[in-house]
């Protein structure tokens, strides 16, 4: 799958007014969303080390470099997102329950990171050199198994780098999907290894951007890159979105770099 | 007979220069007229027309002041002037006939003033010089100028007391304007005697003044159309580019 | 003259005669109002009334004119233009003249100034200075002179002012009517507003106000068709605009037939106002669209069910409903008298009619809110492909209800016959009982209580009977289930029953036509009636007989209905034939030859002829079944 986009930086202050008129352009109510996303790397597996330079230049031409790229090139960030609500945010995780002996309302709620869902989402390095005006990037998504990712991601080749949470309002315009989005931090400085077993109140989150301000993200997913036509389409419904929104905010197409998933 | 003194010619010399600008503001109208088809913009054919009446004013007040002056200066030609071969164009430089439709146009003016002239009496007036009397009463030249020396300044006085434009009536004024509720998100300035022109918001706008002028027919805003032009009394930019928030989004690093 | 500048309350028209010098304009207005002697206050006012009147009836009456008319003012607009220029180059020639004149005396004294402003012709025929001047004494002027000038300025003195006043009154009185017009134009605005109707500016023309009367989730070209326009009229009132609504009511008519013949009749939705009030017209105007969806959508759900046997043809959808039961279905003007007759209508006519009626409103309704689900979840990936949106669901639910019914009555009324039957034959069949619509809904929190209502209607409908048999611990169930909305489509009947002491007896499972499960039924109750004369067919044995010689009369071949008693005597087993149908039960006794009586059909041989009884008929036998069969075991 392809996926083209277009972004824009909502300082804080037309926050409120952006949610109004995108309510009223795509004639829906905000849908608002939470999401653990948790940022894995690729690590290179011992013994599948590229071959070394330096030893004869003709080896290193040729089917080595080839494998070498190969393999380079397979390396990358990928995220794994989880859906949360509100009310996980504090709440005490589930195994709690049974270690302590006070005698814990019932009905006190709590989350339960056993089955919290995932999705494994993977992004490629968004396209070079497309003379379209829009950011275009290969994309899969597929669901993992609930609970704890840290086997399955590992046994994948990936190494756990950090995680943070994405809060934000989602609105569906014919085929765009618009999500007004900002990432919170969690408030500790060490980072840890793997992901956490609970999570704070959302009100010790922080926003990554102090000034309070958004992101507002437009992406149209399309089955087949490959199809010129569906491609261009996708981009005109993007563009289209663009012009009615041209006097609010300025969408544009990301730098290719900032999105550059590669593991370096 | 005598030369006319340094004085005289001075006055002569603000005549000229009143009827230059008459001349010029006429032939600027004409060809304004000229080059615009149908019609130049009403206003600018209604400030033309404002301009060569304040130039006609002007020539004529001063010929009224310099009456005695006029009235007793004679011009004749001297003997530097071809007469023999350009005596057409003498004669109508010297002419003191009127034109015949100028003559005409003094003859129905004379048939309406001349005594008991047949419209005065109708003027529909509220004046109280009228009230009281009999629609077959005639004034009298003296009720005449003295009507006529009340009516300019009580109507002036009277257009003086209205307010000919601006976002809010009278009324709304002395309620206090804080207290009208406009329906509009954005602040309507008190703008007492500023011109109308310059709040307009649409370009286009000038066309539709055409039939209801000082009355604003501007819609309401809603819907799927948006008012955007809202200002922030602070507004603050992010302090981390765009750029670095999706390289954190994308490798949960900043850098 | 400067005085006769006026304010600029003055439409295009009069704007273009302001340079005209006033010698035209009072001989126009002399020409056609006559003197201004007549002139006051009230024949203006009430000459401003009649053009006011005349403009209206004008604009009401042809509007072809107003082509016309734009070319007339066309060409007189040039024609004004034209006498503009003329008096206007006229002013300038003279003008001109006296430059000259006074640039040519002064020429001698100030001659570089003066040289300025004299026009090139006479530069080139008089030299500077040419012209010399001198200040005379001259003779006082008569007194008839000053008079004549006198009254030549009072009297155009007196003719401006009350052409001033004239125009101000005028203005005066075309302001108070604009007012007034833009006042009840707001005012009226603002009462559509305060309906609750939403009221923003057009799209497309941002300068004329719309209100949204349309449906947000209806399909595309009804959805944008939702907006009309709010013009002023020139007296101010609200007009909506004409351009997208459609002119008149219309709205679905429901019609069910039966056997050909009419029997019930929906009404229009709306109430017919004769008020013409904008916002009845707002309504009407909603109604209208959203019965036009519902009629487009309705052939369009039509064109999916021709496998049904639903026809469309000339914008009248035919749907065979059940048995002998039509429904007809067009859209039609909503004040349309019907001409049709009222004897035929029946009080269940017209309750089909008018519940499909709002079945297929509410279903549509709730198909909008679909619409709005679907649209707001995340969309699939794009593909060059075009998603269809399926066909709602608006009268298949309603179509499917009737014939489930129509088996629940048939099934009902089949029962009813045949347990009479048996109860005739003093054969005490337990009442069943049954459950119409039985079934359940699995109830998601999330849905609003609105659409868990109409969800109800939307999942395939059960019913379900059920009883005890004759024979002990025997039970049955029919189960109908009406599919329209998912496969498979149609109604089937499950038909189980339990009989423990007759292991053998088999449920007869899915069957899907009357016929079928009318055997089906017909024949478990002659098996029950079978297994019930043979266990109970003879007197109680005398407690002095052993038990263990005690004949029972068998059930050879009970699928037959068929019962033996075994004799000693070869010769003598007798025998019973049960028949059984919907409305009859009947009984034959005789004995018959052969071993052990188990011989059929020519190996039969019956050795006496058969006594019939029979149940149910007007010939009924009366006693009871078993007394019967108690009387051939002896």
């Amino acid at each position: 799958m392809h996926e083209v986009l277009l972004f824009a930086s909502v300082p804080a202050h037309q926050h409120y007014e952006l949610l109004q008129q995108l309510a009223g352009l795509t004639a829906m109510q905000p849908r608002h969303c939470l999401e653990r996303r948790l940022i894995f790397k690729a690590y290179r597996k011992p013994g599948l080390m590229a071959g070394r330079t330096g030893a004869s230049q003709d080896i290193q031409s040729g089917d080595l470099q080839r494998l070498n790229k190969m393999l380079n090139g397979s390396m990358y960030y990928t995220q794994v997102v989880g859906p949360v609500t509100e009310k996980d945010f504090g709440a005490a995780i589930d195994s709690d329950m049974h270690m302590d002996g006070t005698d814990e309302k019932p009905e006190a709620y709590r989350y339960d990171y056993e089955h919290q869902p995932w999705r494994l989402e993977f992004r490629d390095i968004p396209e070079a050199g497309t003379r379209s005006a829009v950011t275009s990037r290969q994309m899969s998504s597929s669901s993992l198994p609930s609970g704890d990712v840290m086997p399955v991601m590992s046994a994948w080749g990936y190494n756990f780098v950090n995680e943070h949470v994405v809060e934000g309002d989602l609105f569906v315009h014919n085929e765009i999907v618009i999500f007004l989005q900002r990432v919170l931090q969690y408030p500790t400085d060490q980072e840890p290894s793997q992901p956490r077993q609970q999570m704070p109140p959302l009100k010790d989150m922080m926003p990554l951007e102090k000034s309070g301000s958004y992101v507002l993200q437009a992406s149209i997913t399309v089955q087949d890159g490959s199809n010129q036509e569906t491609m261009k389409l996708a981009s005109q419904h993007l563009f289209g979105l663009r012009e009615q929104l041209k006097s609010v905010i300025r969408l544009e197409q990301a730098d290719r770099l900032s999105l550059d998933t590669r593991a370096k | 007979m005598s030369k006319p003194t340094q004085e005289q010619i001075k006055i002569l010399e603000q005549s000229r220069q009143r009827l230059v600008q008459l001349t010029r503001s006429l032939g600027s109208l004409i060809s304004s007229l000229h080059s615009s088809d149908p019609l130049p913009p009403w206003s600018s054919l209604q400030s033309q027309a404002s301009i060569i009446s304040n130039n006609l004013l002007s020539v004529s007040e001063q010929l009224s002041e310099q009456r005695d002056l006029f009235t007793s200066l004679v011009a004749y030609p001297s003997p530097e002037y071809p007469g023999r071969t350009q005596a057409p164009t003498l004669e109508q430089l010297l002419r003191t006939k009127l034109d015949p439709r100028v003559e005409d146009w003094v003859a129905r003016g004379r048939a309406a003033g001349s005594d008991n002239g047949p419209s005065q009496s109708t003027i529909p007036s509220p004046s109280r010089l009228v009230e009281a009397e009999s629609a077959d009463h005639k004034l009298s030249e003296a009720e005449l100028a003295q009507l006529w020396e009340w009516a300019p300044l009580e109507a002036n006085q009277e257009a003086r007391r209205r307010n000919w434009g601006g976002n809010y009536t009278l009324e709304e004024r002395e309620m206090g304007i804080e207290n009208v509720v406009t329906g509009l998100k954005r602040q309507l300035e008190d703008d007492l005697g500023s011109d109308e022109e310059s709040e307009e918001e649409d370009e286009d706008d000038g066309k539709e003044e055409m039939d209801i002028v000082g009355v604003h027919r501007k819609s309401v805003g809603g819907g799927l159309e948006f008012d955007i032009a809202v200002r922030h009394p602070h507004p603050v930019k992010p302090f981390v580019p765009l750029d670095d928030i999706l390289k954190y989004m994308t490798t949960g690093r900043l850098q | 003259m400067a005085d006769s500048f006026t304010l600029p309350l003055r439409p295009l028209i009069e704007d273009r005669d302001r340079p005209d010098t006033l010698p035209a304009e009072i001989a126009q207005i002399n020409n056609q109002w006559g003197s201004f002697r007549d002139v006051n206050e009230e024949v203006l006012r009430t000459k401003i009334a009649e053009e006011y009147k005349d403009d209206l009836d004008e604009d009401e009456n042809n509007k072809n004119a107003s082509d016309l008319d734009s070319t007339e003012r066309l060409e007189q607009l040039y024609k004004r233009r034209k006498d503009i220029i003329d008096f206007a180059t006229q002013a300038h020639m003279e003008a001109m003249f006296a430059v000259d004149f006074i640039s040519l005396l002064l020429s001698k004294d100030t001659p570089r100034q003066a040289e300025t402003s004299m026009s090139p012709f006479l530069k080139q025929i008089a030299p500077l200075g040419s012209l010399n001047a001198e200040v005379v004494n001259p003779p006082p002027k008569p007194d008839s002179t000053t008079k004549d000038i006198s009254a030549v300025s009072r009297g155009w003195r007196i003719q401006n002012f009350n052409g001033a006043a004239n125009k101000l009154l005028q203005a005066a009185s075309r302001l108070e009517t604009e007012v007034a017009s833009e006042t009840r134009y707001w005012n009226e605005v603002l009462t559509v507003k305060e309906k609750g109707w939403k009221v923003s500016r057009l799209p497309r023309e941002k300068q004329a106000l719309g209100v949204q009367y349309g449906f947000l989730e209806a399909t595309p070209i009804f959805r944008d068709r939702g907006l009309a326009s709010l013009r002023r009229a020139e007296n101010g009132s609200l007009i909506l605009d004409k351009g997208l609504i459609p002119a008149k009511a219309r709205f679905v008519r429901v019609r069910v037939m039966q056997d050909g013949q009419l029997v019930g009749l929906s009404n229009s939705t709306t109430p017919t106002n004769d008020e013409e009030t904008i916002e009845s017209r707002i309504l009407q105007a909603r109604d209208t669209l959203y019965e036009e969806e519902l009629f487009h959508e309705l052939v369009r759900e039509a064109r999916a069910t021709a496998s049904y046997g639903v026809t469309t043809r000339r914008n009248l959808i035919r749907i065979p409903a059940s048995d002998n039961l039509e429904i007809l279905l067009d859209l039609v003007d909503a004040n349309e008298n019907d001409p049709q007759p009222d004897q035929d209508i029946s009080q269940n006519g017209t309750r089909i009619a008018e519940g499909l009626s709002h079945t297929i409103r509410i279903l549509l309704a709730y198909a909008h809110r679909q619409n709005l689900h679907r649209r707001t979840l995340l969309p699939l990936p794009l593909t060059p492909r075009k998603r269809t949106i399926p066909e709602h669901q608006l009268f298949r639910p309603a179509l499917a209800y009737i014939q489930h019914m129509s088996h629940v009555l048939w099934l009902q009324s089949f029962l009813k016959d045949i347990s009479g039957v048996l109860h005739s034959a003093a054969l005490d069949i337990p009442a069943y009982t049954k459950h119409v619509f039985s079934t359940r809904l699995t109830k998601t929190s999330s849905t609003p209580t609105a659409e868990a209502v109409v969800e109800r209607f939307l999942v395939p409908f059960e019913s379900t009977f059920s009883g005890k048999l004759l024979t002990p611990r025997g039970s049955f169930s029919i189960a109908i289930r009406t599919y329209l909305s998912s496969p498979p489509f149609g109604t089937n009947f499950e038909v189980s029953c339990t009989m423990p002491d007759y292991p053998d007896s088999k449920s007869p499972g899915r069957l899907s036509l009357r016929e079928e499960v009318e055997a089906a039924i017909t024949h478990l109750l002659l098996l029950d009636v079978v297994f019930t004369t043979s266990s109970n067919g003879l007197p109680p044995p005398k407690p002095e007989k052993d038990t263990k010689e005690n004949p029972v009369w068998e059930a050879v071949y009970p699928q037959h209905g068929e019962l033996v008693l075994s004799s000693s005597n070869p010769e003598k087993h007798k025998k019973i034939k049960i028949a059984l149908s919907r409305h009859e039960l009947s009984l034959q006794t005789y004995t018959v030859r052969c071993i052990d009586g188990s011989g059929r059909g020519h190996w039969e041989q019956p050795s006496q002829t058969p006594k019939h009884y029979t149940w149910g008929t007007p010939l009924a036998c009366h006693q009871s079944l078993m007394a019967v069969v108690r009387e051939a075991s002896s």
